[in-house]
């Protein structure tokens, strides 16, 4: 028999019980709106019975754990996924920078039917494209008319505006490429303090289960760090016996325990763009994930591409235009100079005589001989030979361009450019979709829902009461007891 | 499968949110009429769209090249259309005063008329258009023909400065046109001259200067029996380069309308590859208004119901 004592203390069991309940809830439901978080049960069983005369006599209720609801392999799951999002996030966004520095856009209102009122010949179209064809387009102007001072000024004028835009994109496209190494420190920053929080994390984890408790809300915080160094970077990870995981990346460990045993670092192999690498022992990574891998593609794949093929073309149109352009004569008889100036898109100019004199365009095929008391002034300025062979030049395959036209090779370059980041576009969406089902997975397990809370919250307080009724009459009982011996 | 109270936020954020950015591709395609805007929307189609632009603006130049020919070719037979004025003039002075029936006077008369017929084609033929002299050949700079005169005002000689090559067009792919006609061509090989060309026996000038000294000289004979078939021979050869100015105004115009119809063409083209349909996009961005409504509303419904319960309790 308990006898009323011990009733007492079952009655004082059963409230504790209940207020940890209540406690637990209330947990539960102050962290409704915290994404990261878990919800949590109080788990409770009967507290070991004595034995007395007629067998094993329940003595009440106890608390034995507070148990966290997490499915680790969803977790596994959506850091993975968090992984491969991260990726193409970090394409997409590189590439998209990359596509408004080209600022290529398809204006369909700047041409038009009439060549009245068509644009098309006109210096302020803004796209590449327009300006390779405009260029051409103003070589035969002066092939048709090669006296004509107003239509050489519009050439280099137009030539003018055609360097400058390689210029500007070269330029513009070279910068995002130093904001994309810059990108890369600053992710590796962030990835080493993730490493770090991780592995106090895993220090302070391993003390609290050490007595056999649970650690449910440093559990929650480490698995929003490890998602978010997954989201950096494709991470492995091993979970121990202790409770602590342990973190690979790229296959070299880098936490184990409480440890960080090795840092991510950048490094530059020597060609100016930065990779990663472990910073004590030196191990080249190749990762495979996470934003960090994605915005090392983009820059290395689809940009660097794209780089390549703007400076290619510049430096074909440069030694093509030139080649045929030196050979030619202008108003006065003079020849051998060149129309371009540089090497590539970002050197690229016109030579500066032109554009203060645009009689010295070379656009004769021969020099004529001088007339008789204008000895300075070629003899046939109508001949329009080398001009007629500039214009034509928009229409010749370019071997060093895959046997295609400038303008040809140019719109494959953007067309290239174009599905890359149109790719990317698309695995972005997938992964939002993917995402957001396993999310809505997780939280299925582990979210809170306030209707389970709040049923909870009542079935607390009716037990809290009902418990104290338990005190209350034990209590009652214990005083009449008493009272049966009176003086 | 257990919802929690987060997963209700999350989708409708998530929701709203697709449909906001689909919102916003539509609106755009609308307001600017184009399907195509960036090499991302359809990177296949953006190719397209880029070679047919090119295909197009290649046309209009060659548009344009027509007209800067035409011009000039309009110029010439101007200039053509009055030198067979005045060589039918020249024809009817040489009939005239070669049939032996006109006087001294009247000879002296038409020698002074001849004088200044031959004065008139110098100048004709020192035409400029813009800038550049027409019948110099690729020497545009300069006028072509110089005259001399002697003391009484007699025309002596008259010289050809200009050259024998003329400026090559484009006005199609690979198809150039020439529209010049050198004044002079006696080397025997080229462009056939206008006034004069060795493989034709033309040469006008001199045939004229011919004509005004034996008229001087009252050598009707000579004017019957030289000078007279010369002078046709001349004409017919002012005639050639007429009939061959029209066939070449003819052809420009002909590839006027061409490349005009080819403008036409692509512009279609490419209005079909990179345009928006309107009606299809207007249809879409109803839709999918009346959706974000929808999921505003319901939404806000959801919201509402996940208060209730908080209102049962006591």
């Amino acid at each position: 028999m308990l006898g009323l004592f011990n009733i007492l203390n079952l009655g004082a069991r059963a409230l504790q019980a209940q207020e940890t309940g209540m406690a637990v809830t209330g947990q539960n439901l102050s962290n409704v709106n915290n994404s990261a978080y878990s919800r949590q049960r109080v788990q409770i069983s009967t507290s070991i019975p004595t034995p007395t005369a007629v067998g094993l006599e329940g003595t009440g209720v106890q608390v034995t754990g507070i148990q966290q609801l997490r499915d680790s392999i969803l977790d596994g799951e959506v850091r993975d996924e968090s992984s491969v999002g991260g990726y193409w996030t970090g394409q997409q966004s590189a590439l998209q920078n990359a596509q408004a520095e080209l600022s290529q856009f398809l204006d369909l209102s700047a041409s038009g039917t009439d060549s009245t009122s068509s644009t098309t010949s006109s210096t302020s179209t803004s796209s590449l494209s327009d300006q390779l064809n405009s260029l051409f387009n103003a070589f035969q102007s002066v092939a048709t008319d090669p006296t004509s001072t107003a239509q050489r000024q519009a050439l280099v004028s137009q030539a003018q505006i055609l360097t400058s835009s390689l210029n500007q994109a070269s330029q513009s496209l070279t910068s995002l490429n130093g904001t994309l190494n810059t990108a890369l420190d600053n992710d590796v920053t962030s990835a080493n303090q993730l490493l770090s929080d991780i592995a106090g994390l895993n220090g302070q984890i391993a003390k609290a289960t050490a007595n056999g408790g649970s650690a449910n809300d440093l559990n929650d915080t480490r698995e929003q760090d490890l998602e978010q160094l997954a989201n950096l970077t494709n991470i492995q990870t091993t979970a121990n016996t202790d409770g602590t995981v342990d973190v690979s990346v790229g296959g070299a460990q880098l936490v184990s325990g409480s440890q960080v045993l090795d840092t991510l670092q950048t490094y530059d192999p020597g060609t100016g763009q930065l990779l990663i690498r472990t910073a004590t022992s030196g191990t080249n990574l190749t990762l495979t994930g996470g934003t960090i891998q994605g915005t090392i593609d983009a820059r290395d794949g689809a940009l660097q591409t794209l780089r390549t093929g703007l400076d290619t073309l510049a430096s074909n149109l440069i030694t093509q235009v030139n080649n045929i352009y030196s050979t030619g004569y202008d108003l006065n008889g003079n020849t051998g100079a060149n129309f371009f100036t540089g090497t590539d898109a970002a050197t690229i100019g016109v030579n500066a005589a032109l554009q203060n004199d645009p009689t010295l365009v070379q656009a004769a095929g021969v020099a004529g001989a001088p007339a008789p008391g204008n000895p300075g002034v070629s003899g046939a300025p109508g001949d329009n030979t080398v001009a007629l062979a500039l214009a034509q030049l928009g229409q010749q395959p370019i071997a060093a361009l895959g046997n295609q036209t400038f303008s040809d090779s140019f719109a494959r370059d953007e067309t290239a450019f174009g599905f890359s980041l149109s790719n990317a576009n698309n695995q972005v969406t997938n992964y939002n979709s993917v995402n957001t089902m396993l999310l809505n997975q997780r939280d299925s397990v582990s979210g809170v829902s306030i209707e389970e809370e709040m049923s909870n919250m009542i079935t607390y307080q009716y037990a809290y009461e009902a418990s104290s009724k338990i005190i209350t009459t034990t209590d009652e009982m214990l005083q009449t007891l008493i009272s049966l011996k009176s003086t | 499968m257990r919802i929690a109270g987060t997963s209700y936020n999350d989708s409708i954020v998530n929701q709203l949110n697709l449909l906001a950015a689909q919102q916003y591709e539509l609106q755009n395609q609308v307001s600017t009429g184009q399907r195509i805007q960036t090499p991302a929307d359809d990177p296949a189609g953006m190719a397209q769209a880029l070679n047919l632009q090119t295909e197009a603006s290649n046309v209009d130049q060659y548009s344009q090249n027509i007209t800067t020919l035409q011009t000039r070719a309009t110029a010439a037979y101007n200039v053509l259309e009055q030198l067979k004025t005045i060589s039918d003039r020249i024809g009817e002075i040489t009939t005239q005063a070669g049939d032996g029936t006109s006087s001294a006077t009247d000879l002296q008369s038409y020698a002074t008329e001849v004088t200044q017929l031959i004065k008139q084609a110098v100048g004709l033929m020192n035409t400029k258009q813009g800038d550049q002299y027409l019948f110099g050949g690729t020497a545009s700079g300069q006028a072509p023909f110089t005259m001399t005169t002697d003391a009484n005002g007699n025309v002596t000689g008259v010289s050809y400065q200009g050259n024998t090559s003329v400026a090559e067009s484009e006005i199609a792919e690979n198809t150039t046109i020439a529209v010049d006609t050198p004044g002079e061509n006696n080397s025997g090989t080229g462009p056939r001259g206008l006034i004069s060309d060795s493989r034709y026996g033309a040469d006008f000038f001199n045939h004229l200067i011919s004509l005004q000294n034996h008229l001087l000289a009252g050598d009707t004979n000579s004017v019957s029996t030289v000078d007279e078939p010369a002078l046709l021979n001349d004409e017919n050869n002012i005639i050639y380069q007429v009939a061959t100015n029209g066939a070449v105004q003819s052809q420009l115009d002909a590839q006027a309308t061409i490349a005009s119809n080819r403008e036409s063409g692509l512009q279609t083209s490419i209005s079909n590859v990179a345009g928006a349909d309107l009606t299809q996009t207007l249809v879409q961005l109803s839709q999918n208004q009346t959706a974000y409504q929808a999921a505003l509303q319901s939404s806000a419904n959801m919201l509402q119901l996940q208060q209730y319960l908080l209102s049962y309790l006591p």
